[in-house]
């Protein structure tokens, strides 16, 4: 018996103990930390949190934090993060006062809804490096430095496919009807929400001719999907995918990259951002094509977030934001890593492109935005959570139910749309 | 002087919980009620709006909420009768007397020290993988496919997984209460010539009324609050169709923003869960015997 008290004892304090610590331990945010360490002598900055999306880029940006504590002292702490949980941690983080200094948001729908957060950097020096129309704007403030310019399209592997004879809906789906024959996998989508139908819905609204209004008028209710051209292609494509290719939900994104680089799969829907994960194969070439929708020939090219300031930070905090996003696209260091680390396509003058050494899906990216011959990402304006809560779920339907025709897929995401956009 | 330095020492072991259970717990579920008659975007800076009881009147014509509702049920069911069942099971076969049966007790109770996170994490390996192997090299791929992303099977897919986490804890129990049982009385009843099934329901079922209790209470409120299991091994999906209560909630708060619905979700989800475990606990409890 007076064991057991004593036990209950040791157990009640551990967790008093447990509770003290968690209290204490959340100061991370907001509060303006005590510099430590680094440089004698050099001027310390406050310590200052990121938090940013993209999961690709989490190890070079550590790195980049140790190299800037490296050279000025000055510490920046990374917060890690999960690709489709982001947005959700980021609102958490923010509603509970222990947001980030520095956050990323992709332009649109979603930096609209946290734009009572930034802070406006209009006046700050190294605004004047960001190329022309490349910032990240709100009622005419820049309030945030673009990370780069990313595209996506079909990414295919160029021993096994020959862009020219993929030109339209048709010769699409000959061509994964020829590659099951063969036994390859024709193509490949992923059954994470946005390689699964996110990128690629996007071909049939950028193709409308005003993609912003032809969103507003379905929002209301004033064009369908179902009746238009190239949502009748976009599913002519789906259909041809679930009936000669490989299942996109038995597929997940790290299996999808493996199967293109090995070979077993011709064809992906992909961004230049997965060639990361294709650069540890040796010899695969791969190139980049657009998704043929009416015969299109363009790839979807835009800034896919920008870092904005949080303007809720201390005075402190956001004076040292600032000289970490000057120092990350002006010195040498952060420029390099954001073109050879990163792996982005700068949205910078700072960096000359042409003296740098692009991945092969980067190239590809880079020559489609010097030559103009780009559709936009539409998929930025759909309403927020669409894509998770609704189109997903959609989509998974129709490639489990093999009895769901192209047109009542059409009508489903038709009805999905017309309850999310409320 | 004994009975103050009782009291003292009920205080300091007291209060500190009660302090700590009235911050975290009772507090936030305060606000939470007044939450669920606005509507807010979970943005300090945007207006929150007072909209009486239209959050609860919403959430009834929630089509995905009701469904979810459904499927919790269902999910409930299935799980509370399975995770009892096998508990019960191993109960008896370890109190059974034979050599490896401590063995066994650690072996079953394992899985319930790994996280639900991580055990769904293994056991979408072993569906997505597992499954499609033994399938595909002896042939019965009508019951070896990937059953996650077969509407129908991915709750039962759910089920197995909450059970191979909750069986183990629940044997102990039964353990506990087997244990409690006096030898004697079995004994006498060997001599008169009971046998194994009459003494089991005669005998020892009765007498594990309480036990019954606490297993039912655990995995009923267990299986009505799952989250973990349920976000790493489905997410969801197929299609919503493994979407339950918890996860319709935080969808509905951090997925479209909805925070007053999401927290009008909450607080319906919250009665059902207290009145079905209420009711269960009384229930019992009246079935509860002494020797």
């Amino acid at each position: 018996m007076k064991r057991s008290k004593k036990f209950i004892g040791a157990v009640s304090i551990s967790v008093l103990a447990l509770a003290v610590a968690a209290c204490g331990g959340n100061g991370g945010g907001n509060e303006a930390t005590e510099p430590n360490g680094g440089a004698a002598g050099t001027e310390q900055l406050a310590k200052i949190s990121l938090f940013q999306s993209k999961v690709e880029i989490a190890e070079p940006l550590e790195a980049l934090a140790e190299k800037y504590k490296e050279e000025t002292g000055n510490e920046v702490e990374v917060w890690g993060s999960a690709g489709d949980a982001y947005i959700t941690q980021l609102q958490t983080k923010l509603a509970a006062n222990e947001g980030p200094t520095i956050f990323s948001v992709a332009p649109g729908a979603e930096a609209q809804k946290f734009s009572s957060y930034y802070y406006d950097m209009s006046n700050e020096e190294y605004v004047k490096n960001i190329a022309p129309n490349m910032a990240l704007e709100i009622d005419g403030k820049v309030v945030g430095v673009p990370t780069g310019v990313e595209g996506f399209g079909v990414v295919y592997n160029q021993d096994m496919v020959d862009p020219a004879t993929i030109t339209d809906v048709a010769s699409f789906a000959g061509a994964l009807e020829k590659f099951k024959a063969e036994g390859v996998n024709g193509f490949s989508l992923s059954q994470e929400a946005y390689f699964l139908i996110g990128h690629i819905i996007n071909t049939p609204f950028a193709l409308q001719p005003d993609p912003a209004a032809f969103l507003e008028q379905l929002n209301k209710g004033e064009v369908k999907m179902a009746d238009t051209k190239e949502f009748q292609e976009f599913a002519q494509i789906m259909e041809a995918i679930r009936t000669h290719a490989t299942n996109p939900m038995e597929v997940t994104y790290d299996s999808q990259m493996g199967d293109l680089a090995t070979g077993k799969t011709a064809m992906v829907h992909q961004g230049n951002w997965s060639y990361g994960m294709l650069a540890d194969y040796d010899d695969v070439n791969v190139g980049m094509m657009a998704l043929p929708i009416g015969g299109n020939k363009k790839i979807a090219v835009d800034i896919p977030a920008g870092w904005v300031i949080n303007n809720t930070a201390s005075a402190e905090q956001i004076e040292a934001a600032n000289a970490f996003l000057n120092w990350m696209i002006t010195s040498e260091t952060g420029k390099n890593t954001i073109v050879n680390e990163f792996g982005f396509i700068p949205a910078i003058t700072t960096i000359e492109a042409e003296s740098l050494n692009l991945d092969p899906l980067s190239q590809v990216v880079y020559d489609a935005t010097q030559s103009g011959e780009t559709i936009p990402w539409a998929l930025n304006l759909f309403p927020q959570g669409i894509i998770v809560n609704d189109l997903a779920p959609v989509t998974s339907a129709f490639f489990l139910d093999n009895s769901m025709t192209p047109e009542q897929y059409l009508q489903n995401l038709d009805q999905v749309w017309a309850k999310a956009a409320k | 002087m004994n009975k103050k330095m009782d009291r003292v020492w009920y205080a300091v072991f007291t209060v500190p919980l009660l302090l700590i259970f009235i911050t975290v717990v009772i507090i936030p579920f305060i606000i939470g009620i007044a939450y669920s008659f606005i509507s807010w975007d979970g943005i300090p800076a945007n207006p929150k709006v007072f909209v009486g009881l239209d959050n609860y009147a919403t959430l009834f014509q929630d089509e995905r909420f009701l469904t979810s509702a459904w499927n919790t049920l269902k999910f409930t069911v299935l799980a509370l009768i399975s995770v009892n069942v096998f508990g019960l099971l191993f109960s008896l076969i370890v109190t059974a007397g034979f050599k490896t049966s401590n063995l066994a007790r650690t072996l079953i109770f394992m899985p319930n020290l790994i996280g639900g996170l991580i055990l769904g994490y293994i056991w979408k390996f072993i569906f997505t993988d597992g499954f499609k192997q033994i399938g595909a090299s002896t042939g019965m791929d009508s019951v070896f496919f990937n059953w996650l992303i077969n509407p129908e099977f991915a709750l039962y897919a759910l089920v197995i997984v909450f059970t191979w986490q909750m069986a183990g804890y629940t044997m102990i129990i039964y353990i506990a209460g087997i244990n409690g049982i006096s030898e004697e009385v079995m004994e006498a009843a060997k001599v008169d010539g009971a046998n194994l099934w009459y003494r089991l329901t005669r005998i020892v079922f009765p007498l594990l009324m309480p036990s019954f209790t606490i297993c039912l209470f655990l995995t009923l409120s267990g299986a009505f609050k799952i989250y973990d299991v349920n976000l790493s091994l489905t997410n969801g999906g197929p299609m919503h169709t493994t979407e339950l209560f918890a996860m319709n909630i935080f969808n509905e708060i951090f997925g479209y923003g909805n925070y007053g619905l999401g927290q009008a979700k909450a607080i319906v989800f919250f009665i059902v869960v207290a009145a079905v475990t209420l009711t269960q606990v009384v229930i019992t409890k009246r079935k509860e015997v002494q020797m």
